[in-house]
């Protein structure tokens, strides 16, 4: 079955019916304290990985995001196994030894200004895509990028994808589970967001299928609808404890290409 | 304690109230309208003799007096109406019927007097607005379509939820706390549109109460206020035809005898076609877009004789959004209520209505495999009200409802074998006994009160799970059809007292208690014809609200200008939020998304209307604060409900330039919605996050708006009117925000900038009406 959303398109439709403008606007906002920001992720292939850490600006700042330096990072998972991070450059801690491997779980603690941060995710066994292909989009002219993958019986399988054009990594968020289509070939449509994800004709798309647990995929799940029309827009729900913003994530990784024609 | 003694009071006053009603003669009839027929609702009666004594006809136009022996000289009276007098001699119990003749529009003076022009300072009710529809014709809309529902968001307490959504807000209730009635049956959505048009066809309403959550015990079922609607009867002496024509929606209305004098029917429809204008344009994707709605009201009546009297009545309404074939939704109501008015005596007063309300959407998607989602509630109601007017200073309502809720939350039908399943589907059995009691004790002391029992129960079949705070199902019982899953019981008292200082003013205080048992989720700002209803569960307590209001009422100059000043304070409990991220869309354990908190809300309301004159109108403005407070949200503090609002100022005028030309203009302001903007920032995977902390903390600018009307009457013999109006929407293209997202800034990719979005600058309109 495809995604569709059915809310965004009635919003479109709208919006265009009744000749509705857009313009920037200047607003006060609140400022608040900084907050951290923690990133982590192990996959199914072979190190190293990374951690990043930095912290919160306020609104009318730059898009700076201070790094954290100096914080103490381990990963262990419950296979006796645990690795020191070391910060190869600011804000960004390597893992030197450490493995994932499906059915483990690993936790991550982070120690900086007096402050714990733990989180926990378990590696989930992977899922192959079992093919790729352009078609058109059944809303408006655009080609859109489907991938179809089997999404496996009798255990619960939760997505994240990530669509990199060019190698550059798109800032949506995609999170789909096997709620809805237990069991079933599942095809999963990437639709351009605005003008700048516009495909040419020799753009490379790369697709991410991510099997990821539920505790992540329920971060990118809120992290993607975050915004926009809710009536109470509100942060992601991130793994990690003690107030930490971000997400550790184990998960098993699947790629594969197209070149748009 | 307090239960009993309002038990005691009430038998007491009971017995009181018979003992002394000895040797006492009834006069009953129906007050109508002497051209077409129709039923006059909340007519007067008053007897010249009797200063302060008198009776107002109910829904039907029925009315009933018991005095005592004598010659009195009794007056009919109806607002824009000529007054109708009789002298008649009360030896024994007779009957009158009284037919009022229409004022003809006077230009140069009033003469719409000898009304009761100081009902509101009599009558003791409160918290009550009410108008004919024939009194907002002139008001300025958007796009030309005269609206009730748009008309009575201009009254104090009563506010918009904001432009281009569906709901309003009474006194700091959701807009899932507002009980719409068409002809007794519940509209479940009253929008089309997205709410740029209401369900409510003006040309086929007859009259419309609201109440602002002191309502009287016969309604119940929503915390914060009842819109009772009646539908037109239809003309029982001639064939009539009118309509309009407008830019983006037409309207036509027939309606005439069936057996003269005395049976009527009327058939009003609908439809807009916005969507022709899609179809010039360009975009590909835009020129197969469908969007427009259709609606239909119809009504028979007959009366059988003086005793019996059957209405039929029906609406139906369609909304349709669709792109070609790939997409398509729809969603509308149907209701449908079947009526029987039966005098048991000339002082007992029945209706039995049976009452069917549907409200559904369909989504239909067909991506090379065709897919539909259903979701829908019905309604299946017996409804049983009994008035006995025992004295003309006293009168008895009592009755009770059942109905039956079914709730189809989705159910899926594919054309290819899909794993989706369709969702559980909910029941419910609601039951209500009422009794209240009008009573006036002297010329100066009136009391309304009253106690309504509810009985909500949860039925079988299917699985009822119980889950953890963290959202995960603990326990599933299984319960086969027709058991019993929860009942809930709640006893709702109701009271209004009314103290008439001098004929020109009076002091009204009132309390009420309503509960609610079927709840709306909706996490979007605007509100979408997908939102889901749900009833109170074994998760799912009744939503309790509980009122007090204290009102001061005074008439100016020979009752031209009515002033009044009400005071409420509301506590809410078992109010419902939802989790971050909370998945409303398709969800079996869509009850393990939810929240649940307290409220409360308090706000004055002042109200100055000229009511006749050349030069009409008012102004409201209300002062008003309303919060929630959730253990999850906030750190368990109060914050502003999204319907907060701090002032809010309506004004509208009214003019008679001459015979032909009226003109008109609206102009309102009220302080933003809070809402909740960033307050940092941050980044992940290279996408820029917003860092959101404090619920509701901020607010959108504030909204004024001026609207511009005018009329001109172009012919108006007796066979044939007609008229063109005029509007002009936003007249000086205030951006008023719909809505304010956060992005990176297009310009300056290293800075961030909000972004306003604005959906009605200067929308004009025109509508050509006729009527012969």
């Amino acid at each position: 079955m495809k995604k569709y959303r059915i809310i965004i398109f009635i919003a479109i439709i709208l919006s265009i019916c009744f000749s509705s403008c857009q313009k920037v606007i200047d607003l006060e906002l609140n400022t608040s304290s900084s907050q951290i920001v923690i990133q982590g992720n192990i996959y199914d292939q072979t190190g190293p990985y990374t951690v990043k850490i930095s912290k919160s600006v306020n609104f009318d700042e730059s898009n700076v995001y201070p790094a954290v330096i100096g914080a103490m990072v381990v990963i262990s998972d419950n296979a006796g196994n645990s690795d020191t991070l070391t910060e190869t450059s600011s804000g960004i801690y390597t893992t030197s030894v450490l493995q994932g491997v499906p059915g483990r779980t690993y936790t991550l603690t982070v120690k900086t200004d007096g402050q714990t941060y733990t989180a926990s995710a378990t590696l989930p066994d992977a899922v192959e895509i079992n093919s790729i292909y352009m078609e058109k989009s059944r809303f408006g002219n655009d080609e859109q990028v489907t991938i179809d993958f089997t999404d496996p019986a009798n255990v619960d399988n939760y997505y994240r994808l990530i669509e990199f054009i060019n190698n550059i990594q798109q800032d949506q968020f995609y999170a789909t589970s096997d709620k809805l289509y237990e069991g079933e070939k599942i095809s999963y449509s990437f639709m351009s967001q605005d003008s700048d994800s516009k495909l040419e004709t020799g753009d490379k798309v790369t697709i991410w299928l991510e099997c990821v647990d539920k505790f992540v995929y329920e971060y990118f799940r809120t992290a993607g609808s975050e915004g926009g029309q809710s009536a109470s827009p509100a942060n992601p729900t991130s793994n990690i404890s003690n107030g930490a913003l971000g997400y550790f994530n184990a998960c098993s990784v699947r790629a594969i290409s197209i070149i748009a024609k | 304690m307090i239960k009993n003694s309002i038990y005691f009071i009430f038998i007491f006053l009971l017995f009181f109230d018979t003992a002394r009603a000895q040797q006492q003669n009834t006069i009953n009839g129906f007050i109508r309208d002497a051209k077409t027929g129709e039923d006059l609702v909340g007519a007067t009666v008053s007897i010249k003799e009797l200063s302060g004594k008198g009776a107002a006809t109910n829904a039907y136009g029925f009315y009933s007096l018991t005095l005592p022996a004598g010659t009195y000289e009794l007056s009919a009276q109806y607002t824009g109406y000529k007054p109708h007098v009789e002298i008649v001699k009360l030896d024994q119990s007779l009957k009158l019927n009284f037919s009022l003749q229409e004022q003809a529009a006077e230009l140069d003076e009033v003469v719409i007097t000898s009304t009761r022009k100081d009902e509101n300072v009599t009558k003791t009710q409160m918290g009550l607005q009410k108008f004919d529809p024939k009194e907002i014709k002139s008001i300025p809309v958007l796009f030309g379509e005269k609206d009730v529902l748009k008309t009575i968001q201009l009254l104090p307490g009563i506010k918009s939820a904001g432009e281009g959504s569906s709901g309003f807000n009474v006194r700091g209730g959701a807009s899932d706390q507002n009980l719409i009635l068409l002809d007794e049956a519940t509209v479940y959505n009253a929008s089309h549109l997205m709410g740029f048009f209401s369900v409510f066809n003006s040309d086929a309403i007859k009259d419309i109460a609201v109440y602002k959550g002191n309502e009287p015990a016969e309604y119940g079922g929503r915390l914060s206020s009842v819109l009772d609607v009646k539908m037109n009867d239809g003309n029982d002496k001639k064939f009539g035809v009118n309509g309009g024509i407008g830019l983006i929606s037409s309207r036509l209305t027939i309606e005439g005898p069936i057996i003269k004098d005395r049976g009527s029917f009327i058939i009003s429809a609908r439809r807009t076609y916005a969507d022709m204008f899609l179809k010039l344009s360009m975009d590909t994707t835009l020129n197969q877009a469908k969007l427009y709605f259709y609606d239909l009201n119809a009504k028979v009546n007959y009366r059988i004789n003086d005793k019996n009297r059957i209405f039929i009545s029906g609406y139906f309404g369609k909304d349709v959004l669709g792109l070609g074939n790939t997409f398509g939704i729809n969603w509308g109501n149907g209701t449908g209520t079947l009526r029987w008015n039966h005098l048991f005596s000339d002082r007992l007063f029945s209706n039995t209505s049976l009452i069917f309300s549907n409200y559904d959407y369909k989504i239909n998607v067909n991506m090379g495999s065709e897919m539909n989602i259903i979701s829908r509630i019905q309604d299946y109601a017996l409804k049983q009200d009994f008035q006995l007017y025992a004295r003309s200073n006293s009168t008895l309502k009592f009755g009770f409802t059942s109905v039956y809720h079914k709730i189809i939350p989705g159910a899926i039908t594919a054309s290819e074998n899909t794993s989706m399943k369709s969702l559980t589907n909910k029941y419910a059995w609601e039951n209500s006994f009422y009794i209240s009691h009008q009573y006036s004790l002297s010329n100066k002391i009136s009391f309304d009160y009253g106690l309504r029992l509810s009985i909500f129960s949860l039925l079988g079949p299917g699985s009822f799970y119980s889950y953890n705070t963290e959202g995960n199902t603990t326990d599933t019982a299984k319960y086969s059809s027709g058991q019993f899953v929860k009942t809930y019981t709640n006893i709702e008292p109701r009271a209004t007292f009314n103290y008439v200082i001098n004929p020109q003013s009076s002091v009204k205080a009132s309390y009420a208690r309503n509960v609610q048992n079927l709840h709306l989720l909706s996490n979007s700002t605007s509100g979408n014809p997908t939102d889901l209803w749900i009833p109170s569960s074994n998760n799912v307590k009744p939503e309790i609200a509980d009122q007090v209001s204290l009102g001061y009422y005074r008439n100016f100059l020979d009752n031209k200008y009515e002033f009044s000043i009400e005071a409420y304070y509301k506590d809410f409990q078992n109010q419902i939020d939802y989790k971050n991220g909370a998945e409303l869309n398709f969800n079996d354990n869509v009850e393990s998304q939810i929240l649940f908190g307290d409220g409360r809300a308090y706000g004055l309301e002042l109200f100055l209307k000229k009511k006749y004159g050349r030069f009409n109108g008012w102004i409201s403005y209300t002062l008003s604060r309303t919060e929630r407070k959730f253990n999850e949200i906030n750190n368990g503090n109060y914050f502003p409900a999204k319907q907060d609002r701090t002032h809010d100022i309506s004004i509208v005028g009214i003019y008679e330039l001459s015979k032909r030309w009226t003109l008109s203009a609206t102009w309102v302001y009220n302080t933003g919605n809070a809402v909740t903007f960033p307050t940092g920032k941050y980044e992940i995977d290279g996408k820029t996050m917003f860092y959101y902390s404090d619920r509701n903390a901020n607010r959108m600018p504030a909204y004024h708006r001026l609207d511009i009307g005018a009329t001109w009457i172009k012919k108006k013999t007796d066979k044939f009117e007609s008229d063109w109006t005029f509007s002009l929407y936003n007249a000086y293209g205030h951006d008023n925000p719909y809505s304010i997202t956060f992005r990176d800034s297009e310009s300056d990719p290293t800075k961030t900038e909000a972004v306003q979005t604005t959906l009605f600058k200067f929308v004009p309109s025109f509508t050509y009406n006729f009527k012969f």
